[in-house]
């Protein structure tokens, strides 16, 4: 059973030009289906339809037409079960989906409640959530006197609160500061390969998707236009087939130019040159051919050769390639 | 920072405890807690209501007691404010209370969080709605304290009045939350509420006749006929028979409040969670259940 | 635009600018605060429904009351007009002062008093402009009940002289507002927390300053608290003016000016320095734009 799954899932808005309204598709005709302790990322530009399919899954949006199911449930028809199946991190950097006149542990408290956990079983979660976050000093703060971060974090805490199968993340480390945001992915990770955990999320951060998720989509106007692991989506991605040469020491651009001189080598794609190390990329006709005889040529120039390697487009680059075409 | 205690932690098989009552609980606990956070101005609000007693208690003391006497009210028109000033305030706090907190809970965000955790939201209303009662009878006790004890402002208080105005009471409740979820769903939809709880406070202090005999208004028609469309008119009539004019639950004109109420209750009740519900499905289709 | 040419115009500009007078800038306020102002129509419109329900409440107050205590008081015998010019005028202040500081706050809540300050713009002018548009609509209101009154039976002297003193009396009263609306600010600037103070200024003057009822009718240890407030007088003599045909050389009315006129030389010279003290205080702690 897969624990996400859409299909033909739209989601009508109006929106207002030239002082008209007019509809759009917010999310438009979606098919997706993720499994069961997947890590899966939701990528695309700002207005692409994220947050509307995680709030239709999260059962706070109806949708127009198209079937969601979480959990195996359906998101129209059994909102209360699937609500019992998720946690959801509020897409909200500014921290203000909490209760601010509430102190950090009866924030906690008030949704555990609410979660209908058990209070001797939402008492240990909480204070090993707020250690893990390193807030126990804080606990009793005024939730209006924290941080973006703090605020952030708890927010954090109370998605992982009822400890649901499924967890629906809304941007889950903007706002962390860099360590918080390490931990923060490791936890995700654990909860993904140790206890079998869903998690779908969203994130504006290329490193953090390409590091993390298994697989990833890439949505653009109301549509997914990719879905694949990311290693994929970038073979998919190259054009022609290139490598990636390092050296220790400034390039001469006229040895750069040779290079094409070798049989099976095109043109420079391009050339970082530093004082002590320069990147090289080139077109090639072949790569294993290129990978063995291009270190010979540069060594014979008297270049030290550090590494070479197959030249794969970073996500950022699938990334920026493919929501710029028109969907 | 380690997630290997957390990880353990929710590896453990634990119990669920499902219970609707400590939902609700924990709705009326929380939001206490918020409110007391505000201590100025629960001080200042318990202030101002005192305050305008004692203000009518003086203006009272031009008032002449032939008036009131002739209408069935008693003698004392501080006493006549006393009822009219501290049920009107109570009344308003209350509803403005649910209105305004389901703003506010939409602006934050925090409407939305709720509504993805396992309570169901009828739970959650009504727990927002007890929550304005409990604590606006903190304000009512409070004022009438004050009137009674410091102003020694003569109520009639037997076990007859007090029975019937109890009565009056828990019915003056039921039909004006009819009203309340009425424009609690209005504000959900519209994210303006306060003007329209504002207006309608507003209307009924003028036109129940908080500071003045109901049937002066009786010399314009229009106004006279738009007061009988609010049942805290009758609320009000009844509280002040049974409280300052001494009258039982069973005396005539009480009577006829009374039913009037009841009525009220029974029509508006369910137009009124139908109002509620609408609004909720209604943001749930547009998407604007959180606007920033 | 390009760079090029953007960097042209205002090099140019630079060249032939003219500085603007202390006039525009309060011009400037007001423009600013009446657009502001207009975009929330509807509390407007509920303003304006506030007023008619005020004034018809006491047209039917007015109907139990027995008139001998006003009449001992000198004010006549018509309650309505008392009442009506009573909570009118208490609106009035009451309103523009409160608003002065919630405009304070929101402007230190926003930041947007920083970005003033660090404008060519001195502080009694940012005071000057934030209040002057709040007793322009402030006035606009008391017309307004006024007129509304005086269609359901409110009876106000038609003597010229009259009229001109007791229009002479409510320019004092605005200016000892303005006072202490500024007073009012500069302890928001340093506490951070209006309303306690525009609270307590409201419902003590409403109860003291006799709003309702004159003011023989409280007892003689409370009524003394009613002579710290400007209003008390001003409510006094505009009153007399209006309902008892009396002038500024009527010795009360000339009493009552003569106590206003103290109260704005002695207070303005500290409310100005109470403001600048606030102010340079929070520029040192470096709160002024905090919340």
């Amino acid at each position: 059973m897969n624990a996400i799954e859409t299909s033909g899932l739209t989601k009508r808005f109006e929106r207002k030009e030239d002082g008209k309204k007019k509809p759009f598709a917010a999310v438009d005709n979606v098919d997706l289906a993720v499994e069961e302790g997947e890590l899966f990322g939701l990528l695309g530009p700002n207005g692409a339809g994220k947050t509307t399919i995680i709030k239709i899954l999260c059962t706070l949006i109806l949708p127009d037409s198209g079937k969601a199911f979480v959990n195996g449930y359906d998101v129209v028809k059994e909102p209360d079960k699937v609500r019992a199946s998720i946690g959801w991190l509020h897409g909200e950097t500014g921290g203000r989906a909490l209760y601010w006149r509430l102190s950090a542990r009866d924030n906690l408290r008030f949704y555990a409640s609410l979660q209908n956990i058990h209070p001797d079983v939402a008492k240990k979660r909480i204070d090993a959530l707020l250690e893990f976050f390193d807030m126990e000093e804080d606990a009793d703060t005024l939730v209006k006197d924290f941080s973006t971060g703090m605020k952030v974090k708890v927010m954090l805490a109370r998605t992982l609160l009822p400890n649901p199968p499924i967890l629906l993340m809304d941007e889950p480390t903007v706002g962390l500061d860099a360590a918080s945001a390490v931990e923060t992915r490791k936890l995700l990770k654990a909860l993904s390969t140790e206890l079998g955990r869903t998690i779908l999320f969203t994130s504006h951060n290329m490193f953090e998707v390409e590091r993390l998720c298994e697989r990833i989509a890439i949505m653009n106007s109301g549509k997914i236009i990719a879905v694949d692991t990311p290693l994929k989506l970038s073979e998919i991605m190259r054009e022609k087939k290139a490598v990636e040469v390092r050296i220790s020491e400034t390039a001469d651009p006229k040895t750069l130019g040779l290079l094409q001189s070798i049989e099976g080598v095109g043109k420079v794609i391009k050339a970082e040159i530093g004082e002590d190390s320069s990147l090289i990329q080139v077109e090639v006709r072949d790569e294993q051919e290129a990978i063995a005889s291009i270190p010979d040529f540069l060594q014979g120039k008297g270049y030290n050769v550090i590494s070479i390697q197959r030249a794969l487009p970073t996500l950022e680059d699938v990334y920026m390639k493919l929501t710029r075409e028109p969907a | 920072m380690s997630s290997s205690p957390i990880i353990e932690l929710f590896k453990e098989e634990t119990r669920r405890s499902k219970s609707t009552f400590r939902q609700v609980y924990a709705v009326i606990w929380a939001n206490l807690k918020i409110l007391l956070s505000y201590k100025y101005w629960v001080v200042t609000d318990f202030l101002s209501t005192a305050a305008s007693i004692v203000m009518y208690f003086f203006m009272g003391l031009q008032v002449d007691p032939a008036q009131l006497a002739a209408r069935g009210y008693g003698e004392d028109y501080a006493a006549f404010a006393l009822v009219g000033i501290s049920t009107s305030q109570y009344l308003w706090i209350c509803l403005s209370r649910l209105s305004h907190s389901i703003q506010h809970d939409i602006r934050g965000g925090t409407l939305e969080t709720v509504a993805v955790t396992q309570i169901k939201m009828g739970a959650y209303f009504l727990g927002q709605t007890v929550r304005g009662y409990l604590i606006s009878l903190f304000f009512l006790a409070g004022t009438l304290s004050v009137g009674l004890f410091v102003l020694r402002i003569p109520l009639q208080i037997n076990l007859s009045t007090l029975t019937a105005a109890f009565v009056t009471f828990l019915l003056m409740i039921l039909s004006n939350q009819a009203i309340g979820f009425i424009t609690a769903g209005i504000v959900m939809v519209h994210k303006r509420g306060d003007p329209v709880t504002f207006m309608l406070a507003g209307m009924n202090e003028f036109l129940s006749g908080v500071l003045y005999p109901l049937d002066l208004l009786k010399q314009f028609p229009p106004l006279y006929a738009l007061a009988r469309l609010f049942p805290y008119t009758y609320a009000l009539d009844a509280l002040r028979k049974t409280l300052t004019g001494g009258a039982g639950m069973f005396s005539p004109d009480v009577y006829y409040d009374l039913v009037v109420l009841v009525a009220f209750s029974v029509i508006l009740l369910p137009i009124g969670l139908k109002v509620l519900k609408w609004g909720y499905d209604t943001i749930r289709r547009n998407g604007t259940m959180a606007t920033y | 635009m390009k760079t090029k040419e953007l960097i042209g115009f205002l090099r140019k500009e630079r060249e032939d600018a003219k500085e603007a007078g202390v006039l525009e800038k309060v011009a400037a306020f007001v423009a600013r605060d009446f657009k502001t102002w207009w975009t929330y129509k509807l509390w407007v419109t509920i303003d304006v429904l506030g007023t008619l329900t005020f004034v018809a409440s006491y047209y039917f107050v007015s109907k139990i009351i027995s008139p001998e205590i006003l009449v001992e008081a000198g004010y006549g015998s018509d309650y309505l007009t008392f009442a009506v010019i009573g909570v009118a005028f208490q609106q009035y202040v009451f309103s523009s002062v409160s608003t002065l500081s919630e405009s304070i706050r929101s402007e230190q809540w926003d930041g947007t008093m920083e970005t003033i300050l660090s404008s060519r713009t001195s502080f009694r002018v940012f005071l000057l402009g934030e209040s002057v548009f709040r007793f322009i609509i402030g006035s606009y209101f008391l017309l307004a009940a006024l007129a509304l009154g005086a269609a359901i039976g409110v009876k106000i002297t038609a003597n010229p002289w009259s009229l001109l003193s007791a229009a002479l009396v409510a320019a004092l009263l605005v200016v000892s507002h303005m006072i202490v609306g500024i007073l009012g600010a500069a302890l928001i600037l340093k506490v951070k927390q209006g309303d306690p103070i525009v609270w307590a200024f409201s419902w003590l003057t409403q109860l003291f300053s006799g709003v309702l009822y004159p003011l023989n009718l409280l007892p003689a240890q409370l009524s003394w608290i009613g002579a710290i407030f400007p209003l008390t007088y001003s409510l006094d003599g505009i009153r007399r003016c209006l309902m008892a045909d009396a002038t500024i050389l009527s010795p009360i009315v000339a009493e009552d000016v003569v106590k206003l006129v103290v109260f704005i030389a002695a207070s303005l010279p500290i409310a100005l320095k109470a403001f600048r003290k606030a102010y340079d205080s929070t520029r040192k702690d470096g709160s002024l734009g905090q919340y």
